[in-house]
């Protein structure tokens, strides 16, 4: 008994330095946020210190700023959105009626390199005037929301009995109808996750944003930019910058913990 | 096998009494929207690539067939960034894959907190990675940062320069990489420990094997097909690496952490050569083609 004790303890200890050590930036960065330049630069480093909401104020005083949080949010929930409603039927035609040619594109969407599909809509959107619009942003975004969305929901909806649309479809419900009425409420939790993964996939995309925006659309992991000059780097403003930026990503992805893999695995197109 | 053909017998008797169009309608939109942000692009890439193009300017794009491609094999810039990628990429499922399995064993015990822990193991791969790139270039810092208080605690009094110096900076950018994605590599591995079959690991026991000859003859073989996935997984995404060193270098110092998505977006979007960069985005998107389907095959061979 004593020696399984012992044993559950190692592991204990083992798992939280294994993990710690992974959260360890994530932490730096929060406690960073809340740090005076003078405690920020103090060596060695202090983890006890009279918290300041400078930072955050600073944060907050760049006009900018709350406009790139709105066109973060816009972007993201727009792309993650219509893929919703484009990707759902789809997925319900895949999981139901086996379309392999749409499994060949989801696999090219995750080989290709994002720099493949941004150098000729940068050409494209350029030549009707649209580069640094959100339309151009957001349709840039579905390039990874899209198939990330019918990937998730295509497993959701296999897990769905079959005999239960049949019903519906015999009682003379029209396929529209069996989509709104049993698949979406049946499968309401994994919409849930499948929207969480794709917005979280568009808030954190960098490369699209950097090339489609202008200074007025720029999303936050662009604008984030901006803290780091050569000159003069506010560390702890960028720290609260990075923080705000993140936290909120975080949250989302604890709330849809277990559907993570399967959401990489689908992928956001990385560069 | 033999239930797949009488799946496919079925459809098609289904098919050939009437065609049912509801699965095209449904997924017509997506397709449309696809081809429209997918499709048409890759194709007007094609098209680029074999053109002398520039938006700045006026002279018209030029045809000069597959100049581009020629050009890019004396063009020591990339393919010094090739080489590099490759290295990254080496360096990248050489860390990965060990610290992953290692962790994933780890968590696969049973023991109080397993679970949370498993849980925040997520968040280093959802953390805007353009974020915790400028978080970690503070860290890094050569005079200031935390990771060089870190190795003087310890004892190494003159730590490299990390990102400053040139033949620090890749294993550098791997290492962040690695944070950021080892966790994804102990997640599938989890996902596939937890599928093993547990009688060969009772007839090992019962024969005698201890723990290291269980993980050698036993887990290690079965869990070579996940492990597999994950490395294709990895592998796309290395060789396609830019945010983090967009974000943290640059590609410099000098040109010393170049990747090819990088010098892919220089050099199309910087220096205004849209056809030679177009050339240059068809070649990596093959390079990851390649490797992809080889690294498929390979786990095609081990199952």
């Amino acid at each position: 008994m004593t020696r399984r004790r012992f044993r559950q303890g190692v592991l204990v200890v083992a798992g939280w330095a294994v993990v710690g050590a992974f959260l360890a930036p994530l932490a730096w960065m929060v406690l960073g946020s809340f740090k005076t330049t003078v405690d920020f630069l103090a060596y060695p480093p202090v983890l006890l210190f009279r918290p300041t909401l400078l930072n955050y104020a600073k944060v907050f005083a760049d006009n900018n700023f709350p406009r790139y949080v709105f066109n973060s949010a816009v972007v993201a929930g727009g792309a993650t959105l219509i893929g919703l409603l484009l990707g759902l039927p789809a997925a319900y035609a895949l999981a139901r009626y086996r379309r392999t040619a749409v499994g060949v594109v989801l696999l090219t969407a995750r080989m290709a390199p994002g720099i493949a599909f941004l150098i000729p809509l940068f050409v494209m959107f350029l030549s009707v005037h649209m580069v640094g619009g959100y339309t151009s942003l957001i349709a840039s975004h579905l390039i990874f929301t899209l198939p990330l969305t019918v990937w998730m929901m295509v497993g959701f909806i296999e897990a769905i009995p079959r005999e239960v649309e049949q019903a519906a479809l015999i009682d003379g419900c029209r396929i529209v109808g069996v989509l709104m009425r049993i698949v979406v409420p049946l499968t309401a939790q994994g919409i849930a996750a499948t929207s969480i993964l794709a917005f979280i996939a568009s808030w954190n995309n960098f490369l699209f944003a950097l090339v489609l925006s202008n200074d007025r659309t720029k999303t936050l992991p662009v604008a984030v930019l901006g803290y780091i000059g050569y000159n003069s780097i506010e560390w702890g403003t960028l720290m609260a910058a990075a923080t705000f930026i993140t936290l909120p990503v975080l949250a989302l992805a604890l709330c849809v913990q277990r559907y993570i893999v399967r959401g990489l695995v689908a992928g956001a197109v990385s560069g | 096998m033999r239930a797949d053909l009488s799946r496919k017998r079925e459809g098609w008797s289904v098919a050939r009494r009437r065609r049912d169009w509801t699965p095209d309608l449904l997924t017509a939109p997506a397709l449309v929207v696809m081809a429209l942000v997918m499709g048409f692009p890759l194709l007007y890439l094609g098209y680029m690539s074999l053109h002398r193009w520039s938006l700045i300017g006026f002279a018209p794009p030029a045809f000069i067939g597959v100049g581009n491609f020629v050009a890019l094999t004396g063009d020591e810039r990339f393919t010094d960034s090739v080489i590099r990628t490759l290295y990254f990429t080496g360096l990248g499922l050489a860390s990965n894959l060990p610290m992953g399995l290692g962790i994933a064993l780890l968590l696969d015990q049973r023991f109080p907190t397993r679970n949370l822990l498993r849980a925040l193991l997520i968040l280093p791969m959802v953390a805007t990675p353009a974020a915790m790139g400028l978080v970690w270039v503070v860290m890094l810092d050569p005079s200031l940062g935390i990771v060089r208080y870190l190795f003087k605690l310890v004892g190494v009094m003159a730590p490299p320069l990390w990102l400053s110096s040139p033949a620090w900076v890749v294993p550098t950018l791997v290492g962040v990489d690695a944070w950021m994605w080892t966790p994804m590599v102990a997640l599938i591995c989890m996902a596939g420990l937890a599928a093993l079959p547990g009688e060969p690991f009772e007839a090992a026991r019962v024969d005698g094997a201890n723990a290291w000859q269980r993980f050698r003859f036993i887990t290690f073989p079965l869990l070579a097909p996940t492990l597999l996935v994950a490395a294709m997984l990895r592998v796309m995404d290395l060789l396609k690496v830019i945010d983090i060193v967009y974000v943290m270098t640059g590609g410099g110092p000098g040109h010393a952490s170049e990747t090819i998505n990088l010098y892919n977006y220089l050099v199309a979007l910087s220096y205004d050569r849209i056809g030679y960069g177009s050339a240059v985005a068809l070649v990596l998107f093959a390079l990851v083609l390649v490797c992809t389907l080889a690294l498929i095959r390979l786990r095609r061979a081990a199952t």
